[in-house]
């Protein structure tokens, strides 16, 4: 492959990752208990303020979202400069709860209950991929953002993202950023360059493989594996069935019980990358570049890759409401999404940024994850939509591979 | 006053009944009828006498109950034969540092569960302390050895976490003892106890090292792993003969031993419990093959929103255990759970 395909060197940042690994022990409390497990539910009554935007701003999001603070020698940790200059211009304080969300299913279910029944999550924004942010929307638990709050965000989205079927009109949601799903891997511990999904089933990485639990990345990459090696269906990735994905299991089953494939993981492949238990990943494209080590790689694969959007919404109740709206129309400032985007290595969703962040760092315009090249693209695949059949047969073929 | 008497015991109790009411017996008789329920998530669950998640329950997770069973039951070997000598150790040769060494045992539950698990994956990870030493240092295992996603790490942290609850009531029973009975015990010739030692570890040595090395699957019982579970079996008979010849007094197998059976009973029941139904141990230091019954409910009810298989799973674990419990408290007397003998 071209050079676009390794992206490390100056790049990199390395994250603590001790505080990762406890930013991700929330996350897993969290996911593990139905109650919140958060802060307190607020009154339903005194949701969705009127007037003034009051805090803290709960906002719970994915690790290696948000732009750090330098502390030492190429280490990097909270607070974000984004957050900090959203508190000084804003007045409202904010409860960054960051790496709390690993992956959608699992934190949907722990605020699930709270939206079934009504009663506030305790979070303000939360930051949900494409398919969930669309499921939550159709079942009615968001707020509906008040148009002149978010105006920055409206004049600045970028068209294509625009006109989604769940909501064509921008009135629930604005995206936090895209990015895709590929491999990642240590160079040192893989002695070699990897190019492919299928890479990943090299025997000699034997056990220190991990892939994503996002059945959405999982099954359509692996499927798009297999058609490159003329075992699976024409289908592409967006459209594949059920059928298809019980032939992805199929291929998957025997890599998994005898142990090539370690784990199924969310974010927390970042600690295993940090504590050298994992050698290769399925990983999400900006996130080992802004922190992992200097050897961890990202690759857009050759068989091709997903590509997603993250998107903001408020959940029903929140008490902060105006506040959440404040910050989504802060973060679509073309100046700060740029410095946002160029630090976390991920697409952002706001207009001229492109400019703003060549302006910002030369270099970056040639950085794939940030403009990833017309070849790659050319193989980039959204995530499969699924009725709820085919999700309930995929999500039992997933609970088979990871042995529950 | 005095005619009122009768009603003080009640009113003792009533707070903890109503708490036992409200979040117990009511949450059970819900997740009753949800394990008989059908229907998805999306259409809402319903009432409908559905037997067959039981059937399903039952039948579809054998390989998660027997690594249920599997660890659980090796946890709670290893934490008894770490903590009876602790135990043993604090109780008769504590002094005036005893309250300091109970401290000490119950230090680690200042620190997050969750956190001290964390901890453990980092500790036994690829480029972690432990390997660095017995792999790199040391040179004991092979290049290629890790923990993190063994059943040895699953075992190792499931040990780690419930190791107080075998101290404590181990303690509480030997501390009990009257010393004076040691002493007759010696009077009456009670000697070291060299043979019945010897031969009591080395079947002890032996019985462990086979279940190490099955339940951890280093080795199965194939032919193909016959030669090395043999020398690993004879290898913890010799060492549990040297180890029981010496350790091993006719005092202590007389005297001690029967006293503190029901500290024994106590700490196993507290320990095997819990760890049967543990997932968070597996989930942080396991891999697909690892997986317990804990993990299956908790991804039923919380990946696959199948909540009636998850309640169904949930209702047979409570009465497995209780079941146990009962059969349990009937052979050795109530007594033995709570530690006391009056």
């Amino acid at each position: 492959m071209t050079d676009h395909t390794t992206l490390t060197g100056g790049l990199t940042r390395r994250r603590f990752l001790q505080g990762t690994a406890l930013t991700g022990a929330a996350a897993f409390l969290a996911a593990c208990s139905t109650s919140g497990g958060s802060a307190a539910p607020a009154e339903p009554g005194a949701s969705a303020g009127d007037g003034a935007a009051t805090g803290p701003l709960q906002f719970a999001n994915w690790d290696a979202y948000i732009d750090l603070t330098e502390v030492g020698d190429g280490e990097y940790d909270l607070p974000s400069p984004t957050l900090d200059d959203f508190t000084a211009e804003t007045g409202i304080e904010v409860e960054y709860a960051n790496a709390q969300i690993e992956d959608n299913e699992s934190f949907m279910a722990t605020i699930r209950p709270q939206l079934e029944s009504g009663v506030a999550t305790g979070w303000d924004l939360i930051v949900l991929t494409d398919w969930m942010a669309g499921k939550v929307v159709e079942a009615g638990w968001v707020e509906e953002l008040d148009p002149a709050n978010v105006a920055t965000a409206l004049a600045n989205v970028r068209d294509e993202l625009k006109g989604l079927p769940w909501d064509p009109d921008m009135k629930f949601h604005y995206p936090w950023q895209s990015g895709a799903t590929g491999v990642g891997y240590n160079s040192v511990s893989t002695g070699r360059e990897l190019t492919k999904v299928a890479d990943l089933f090299d025997p000699a990485f034997a056990g220190k493989v991990t892939l994503l639990s996002e059945t959405r990345d999982m099954f359509p990459l692996v499927h798009l594996a297999l058609q490159g090696l003329g075992q699976a269906s024409d289908t592409p990735a967006e459209d594949m069935t059920a059928d298809d994905a019980q032939v992805v299991h199929d291929y998957l089953k025997p890599f998994v019980d005898d142990g090539h494939v370690r784990a199924f993981t969310g974010n927390e492949y970042l600690q295993d990358f940090g504590s050298g238990d994992t050698w290769a990943a399925m990983v999400w494209s900006g996130d080992l570049a802004s922190s992992a080590g200097e050897n961890d790689v990202f690759v857009y694969p050759e068989e091709g890759s997903m590509i997603w959007t993250d998107n903001m919404i408020i959940p029903k109740g929140a008490e902060h409401k105006a506040a959440a709206e404040q910050m989504v129309d802060f973060v679509y400032d073309v100046a700060r999404a740029a410095r946002l985007a160029n630090f976390i290595y991920y697409i952002s969703p706001v207009k001229g940024v492109a400019d703003a962040i060549t302006e910002l760092d030369p270099e970056a315009a040639s950085n794939p994850l940030l403009f990833p090249p017309a070849d790659v693209v050319a193989k980039q695949h959204p995530q499969p939509t699924w009725d709820e059949a085919a999700e309930t047969t995929v999500n039992e073929l997933y609970a088979d591979l990871s042995g529950v | 006053m005095t005619r009122r008497r009768w009603l003080l015991p009640y009113l003792l109790i009533a707070p903890g009944l109503l708490w036992l009411a409200l979040f117990f017996v009511l949450p059970n008789i819900q997740m009753v009828l949800m394990s008989l329920s059908s229907g998805t998530i999306r259409s809402g669950f319903e009432f409908s006498w559905a037997f067959e998640n039981y059937v399903e329950a039952f039948t579809r997770f054998p390989d998660n109950v027997v690594n249920s069973l599997v660890f659980g039951g090796l946890a709670t070997l290893l934490c008894f034969l770490i903590g009876y000598p602790m135990a043993y150790g604090i109780a008769f040769r504590g002094g005036r540092y005893k309250t300091l060494l109970l401290f000490l045992v119950i230090a680690p539950f200042f620190t997050s569960f969750l956190i001290r698990t964390i901890s453990w994956r980092i500790i036994l990870g690829d480029q972690g302390v432990f390997l660095s030493l017995v792999r790199d240092t040391l040179g004991i295992v092979p290049p290629n050895f890790s923990i993190i996603g063994t059943p040895l790490a699953v075992v190792s942290g499931l040990t780690y976490q419930y190791l107080p609850f075998m101290v404590l009531p181990l303690y509480v029973a030997l501390e009990k003892i009257d010393y004076r009975l040691i002493e007759a015990a010696r009077d009456l010739y009670a000697g070291p106890w060299r043979r019945g030692g010897a031969i009591t570890g080395a079947f002890g040595g032996g019985f462990l090292a086979a279940a190490l090395m099955l339940g951890l699957r280093y080795a199965s019982l194939d032919a193909e792993s016959l030669v090395p579970l043999l020398l690993a079996v004879a290898a913890g008979a010799a060492i549990g003969a040297v180890v029981g010849s010496f350790l091993i007094s006719e005092a202590f197998v007389r005297v001690i031993w029967p006293l503190s059976l029901p500290g024994v009973f106590a700490g196993s029941i507290l320990v095997f419990i819990p760890t049967l139904g543990d997932y968070v141990n597996v989930e942080l230091l396991g891999n697909p093959q690892t997986q317990m019954i804990g993990n299956v409910i908790q991804n039923r009810f919380l990946q696959q929103n199948d909540y009636p298989l998850a309640a169904a799973l949930s209702f047979i674990l409570m009465a497995a255990i209780l079941v146990a419990i009962i059969v349990y408290a009937r052979v050795l007397g109530t007594e033995e759970l709570t530690g006391g003998r009056g």
